[in-house]
């Protein structure tokens, strides 16, 4: 049955024949979509996080009120379905007489873009640390680690106010802050995963291949990192977004008359016993747009994390 | 200099006494210990042979493979390429290098990068050392080494994850073989796959190697397989090199006891074949503590007091080296 | 009476209108002393069938069988709670990776006698003497040193003896090794089926010996079955299965081993892969990579005959020439390499 001068596309173009029949497996991403799509949680997150970013890409077109507009003839006059409503304001308005409905589709927009900036900065930032600190290994890992290693030491939001006390009070600031305070989680994250990544056989491949530095830790290793990143970063937009109401609340963030939650509920303060909704339409949003993101959260760790697969 | 010229008379590649010690951290308190993971081996290889390279685990195989290929800088001796000392590499001596030694690796799932597509895995080598092609040139040399590893065109676009075990290590080929090197350092290339496609692939390195001209280090754990493709076999043992001579000649008549041991040890398919012997008792010792005297005397049923003191050196008898104080009575 | 006796199992996976079956209706049973290898490819469905018989499949998976009798007794109609009892201490099975086998956490002493307690109970002292007892029985060095070590602090073989132990611990009396010396050395190797065809011996305990690797069970069985994508293919005595093939699948495997070739010739391949859960042919399971298979073959499945006393998935089972018989058609679809 042998023979030696068998042209070695023969038995070959048989295997690939088998191969062409095969129904082909899903793609990664159909197949995560998948699994994403049983969450019945994660789902619901997904689509109270559209409905959130589409009201905040609009909010100028959809708010009823320029949000610090005051209408000295209606300070804290209750949501329409309540006595002595004004049917101008469908959630009423606050103590100088802005339009709440208005704040919160303003605040909407201040909320997810400080959550996505705060996730950009010290994700990208994150990432070059940790893989610079798994890659290289040695003193650099030392280094860099020890210092995440402090910061994780101290409670975050002591940190990110020390912070925005140094850099002054302000969104940005704040914003700042908020990415310093995040930073460790990335860096530990990615350091972790490219050490379990350098152990594998395609990083040495492409070492024998000739890949430098730069070229194994971003285009090689990189990408194979990305999925516990991914999900840390949705988990992060949402703290970023309690932790910006509140140094918000403390009064450290987002400056007045700035329509940020954490800082209409810090105005809001005195009026908790007489006009509750003034307080309590803030604190609700703070509450859906952070659950939103951490169920998509779960769910994006459960479809991405090959163990909670079957 | 150049590793590409062949010169008349110089080997292809050439290990000279090759060292590789890791210190190992014992943790607090204790001072670190060195493994000798690879102790002094030597070898020549001639283009277009395969020297076969074999042993159990912790035997130093992997490590020579790592220090054959640069991954790793030995600690002592030298690696030459015909007849040239391989030592600091400039850029373009690392890349003449790369030219020269390329590795196939043994696990066909962790060796391709899986978010990367084969049309990718396929054009870093020629990307990163013939930085002369352009991006045209570079594809249709990466299409035409599929076309030799038996891989279709339109596999060009997919990802490693939609292949089978067999179509990866024809990807892992392929990538050794893009570079056109002399040598190829094959690490354990078929002890994960199926008999059917381990057959398959043994095919296609050996059309290969007379396609291309290619030489193998063929490291391996199967004697079978070795038996098989290779030309030369270099048994090992703790670093180092207990028995080395032609593959037929070693399978005939094995004559250190470790190799008798190892080829005892192999079950037989065929009845005939099978060697009535006692199993090996013991295990490998630990390479950070390793006995005194002959590595293997704790386990050799021909162990004396000479053995047990004195490190027997490689030696000529019967046509091949052996390292082993008492081959003479054995044989 | 059979030790084990497994008729038609049958082993599913996946949604109810499009099940995978990774084991189809496989029959085979073993004897008391009697040495079953069961060898075939990754994807033969080896592994799943002991699974199923020691009910280790769980849902999504779905388990059928005429029946799966365990000397006597049916263990598909058993409450779950006996078939546990018996599971635990009349059958045993050892894995492939002794070391995922081992709790990390624990002593080998401690994971021994945990084993005893659970089945055999006594006190404590009596369980450390079984324990010493059983260290000994498997061949461990020094064994009363070892009992205090952690499994990190152990070889691959040593620890797959330790598993071993654990096995034995109950007296089961069948033991089923799933690809036991897979993970390990040669030499190593060579110990361990010396040392479990020894107890095996010993105690009159049916041992199910899973492998992929024909030699060694050619060496290791008494009688062996070779599988192939979940369906058992051909089965026989050890001694004559591998020296005259019936089945074409059994032939071609024999020629890709490289011992079967001679000098530095190419291999015999089978060409293509075996069939998965998007691809499984109409008709023979084989037919797409049989270098005999014809019409007939591909638009139907074979079933199991008796051919010269050897039980055969095959159309056209192999003569002693290594010809299929009773063709009258040439070759088709396979290619003759």
């Amino acid at each position: 049955m042998t023979s030696q001068n068998t042209p070695s596309t023969a038995p070959q173009n048989a295997v690939d024949d088998a191969m062409d029949t095969v129904g082909k497996p899903p793609s990664p991403f159909i197949e995560t979509w998948n699994y994403f799509r049983k969450n019945r949680g994660a789902y619901v997150g997904l689509i109270v996080i559209a409905i959130i970013l589409f009201v905040a890409a609009f909010a100028t077109f959809i708010a009823p009120y320029d949000p610090i507009l005051q209408d000295r003839t209606a300070f804290l006059k209750p949501p329409i379905w309540m006595e002595g409503a004004d049917p101008r304001y469908i959630l009423g308005t606050d103590a100088v007489g802005r339009d709440i409905l208005s704040r919160l589709i303003h605040g909407a927009q201040l909320s997810v873009s400080i959550g996505v900036f705060v996730v950009i900065i010290s994700m990208v930032t994150g990432i070059i640390l940790g893989i610079t600190a798994g890659y290289f290994r040695g003193w650099i890992e030392v280094g860099i680690m020890r210092l995440m290693d402090t910061m994780l030491a101290l409670p975050s939001l002591i940190m990110a106010m020390a912070i925005v006390a140094i850099l002054g009070p302000g969104l940005e600031n704040a914003m700042l802050a908020i990415a310093i305070v995040q930073l460790p989680h990335y860096v530990r994250l990615s350091r972790a995963s490219v050490v379990t990544e350098l152990n594998k056989e395609y990083v040495i491949a492409s070492q024998i291949a000739g890949a430098g530095h730069m070229r194994q830790m971003f285009i090689n290793i990189l990408p194979n990192c990305m999925a516990p990143l991914i999900v840390q970063g949705t988990l992060g937009i949402s703290s970023a977004i309690l932790d910006a109401a509140a140094l918000g609340f403390l009064g450290l963030g987002a400056q007045p008359p700035l329509p940020e939650w954490g800082t209409m509920l810090a105005e809001a303060r005195e009026f908790v016993g007489s006009a509750w909704w003034v307080i309590t339409f803030p604190g609700l949003c703070i509450l859906v747009t952070v659950l939103a993101f951490n169920l998509m959260g779960d769910g994006l760790r459960d479809a991405l994390d090959p163990k909670m697969k079957r | 200099m150049s590793f590409l010229d062949t010169k008349p008379g110089v080997p292809l590649l050439e290990s000279d006494d090759l060292v590789r010690h890791y210190d190992v951290n014992r943790g607090l308190g204790k001072p670190s210990a060195t493994v000798k993971a690879l102790d002094g081996v030597s070898f020549t290889l001639e283009a277009q042979k395969t020297l076969a390279v074999v042993g159990e685990s912790g035997c130093g195989k992997s490590t020579l493979g790592r220090q054959l290929t640069l991954i790793e800088k030995p600690s002592a001796g030298q690696l030459k390429i015909n007849g040239e000392a391989v030592g600091d590499l400039s850029d373009k001596d690392a890349k003449m290098f790369r030219r020269t030694v390329q590795m196939i690796f043994q696990n066909p799932y962790g060796s391709l990068n899986p978010r990367k597509k084969v049309g990718q895995i396929l054009g870093e080598p020629v990307l990163l050392n013939m930085d002369h092609l352009g991006r045209k040139e570079r594809e249709e040399r990466v299409r035409d080494t599929m076309a030799k590893v038996g891989l279709r065109p339109e596999f060009y676009g997919r990802y490693p994850h939609m292949f089978s075990g067999g179509q990866r290590q024809r990807i892992s080929i392929a990538r050794a073989l893009i570079l056109e090197p002399k040598v190829i350092v094959a690490d354990e290339p078929v002890s994960a796959l199926d008999v059917s496609v381990q057959a398959q692939v043994l095919n296609l390195m050996m059309d290969l190697q007379e396609e291309m001209n290619v030489a193998y280090v063929f490291i391996s754990h199967d004697l079978s397989v070795v038996r098989h493709i290779a030309d030369d076999v270099m048994v090992m043992y703790l670093g180092r090199v207990a028995e080395k001579g032609p593959t037929e000649e070693i399978f005939a008549k094995p004559l250190h006891p470790y190799t008798r041991a190892l080829l005892a040890s192999a079950p037989k398919i065929d009845p005939a074949q099978r060697v009535k012997a006692e199993p090996l008792t013991g295990e490998l010792p630990s390479p950070i503590n390793p006995p005194s005297g002959c590595a293997f005397h704790k386990r050799c049923p021909f162990a004396n007091e000479h053995c047990a003191q004195v490190r027997p050196e490689l030696r000529m008898f019967e046509g091949r080296e052996v390292a082993c104080h008492r081959v003479e009575e054995i044989a | 009476m059979a030790l084990l006796e497994v008729k038609n199992l049958t082993v599913e996976f996946g949604s109810e209108d499009k099940p995978f079956r990774a084991v189809d209706s496989v029959s085979y049973s073993v004897d008391r002393g009697e040495v079953l290898g069961i060898v075939g490819e990754s994807g033969s469905g080896k592994s799943v069938s002991s699974l199923a018989i020691m009910g280790l499949i769980d849902f999504p998976g779905r388990v059928t069988a005429d029946s799966l009798t365990f000397d006597g007794q049916d263990l598909l109609k058993m409450p779950a709670k006996k078939r546990r009892a018996i599971t635990g201490k009349d059958i045993a099975m050892i894995f492939q990776d002794p070391m995922s086998a081992l709790n990390p956490c624990f002593t080998v002493e401690a994971q021994i006698m945990e084993a005893l307690k659970v089945h055999e109970g006594g006190n404590k002292k009596q369980r450390r003497e079984r324990t010493l007892d059983l260290l000994n029985q498997v061949g461990i060095p020094d064994p009363k040193s070892r009992m205090t070590a952690y499994p990190h602090q152990l070889s691959g073989g040593m620890s797959q003896r330790i598993v071993i132990a654990m096995a034995i611990a109950c007296q089961p009396r069948l033991l089923i090794a799933d690809e036991p010396t897979t993970a390990l050395d040669v030499t190593i190797q060579a110990q361990i089926i010396d040392l479990l065809l020894k107890l095996q011996d010993d105690s009159d305990m049916g041992l199910l010996l899973i492998t992929h690797d024909l030699a060694l069970v050619s060496e290791a069985a008494n009688r062996i079955q070779v599988m192939y994508a979940g369906q058992l293919f051909e089965s026989g005595p050890a001694d004559s299965i591998f020296a005259a093939p019936r089945h074409p699948y059994t032939q071609a495997l024999l020629e890709a081993l490289p011992e079967r070739s001679t000098g530095n010739d190419r291999l015999s391949t089978i060409p293509g892969v075996v069939p998965g859960q998007y691809d499984r042919p109409k008709g023979c399971l084989l037919a797409p990579r049989c270098r005999y298979a014809n019409d007939h073959c591909i638009q139907d499945r074979p079933e199991v005959t008796d051919f010269n006393g050897r039980d055969v998935r095959c159309f056209y089972p192999l003569n002693d020439q290594g010809q299929p018989t009773g063709q009258t058609t040439g070759q088709t679809a396979g290619e003759t390499v």
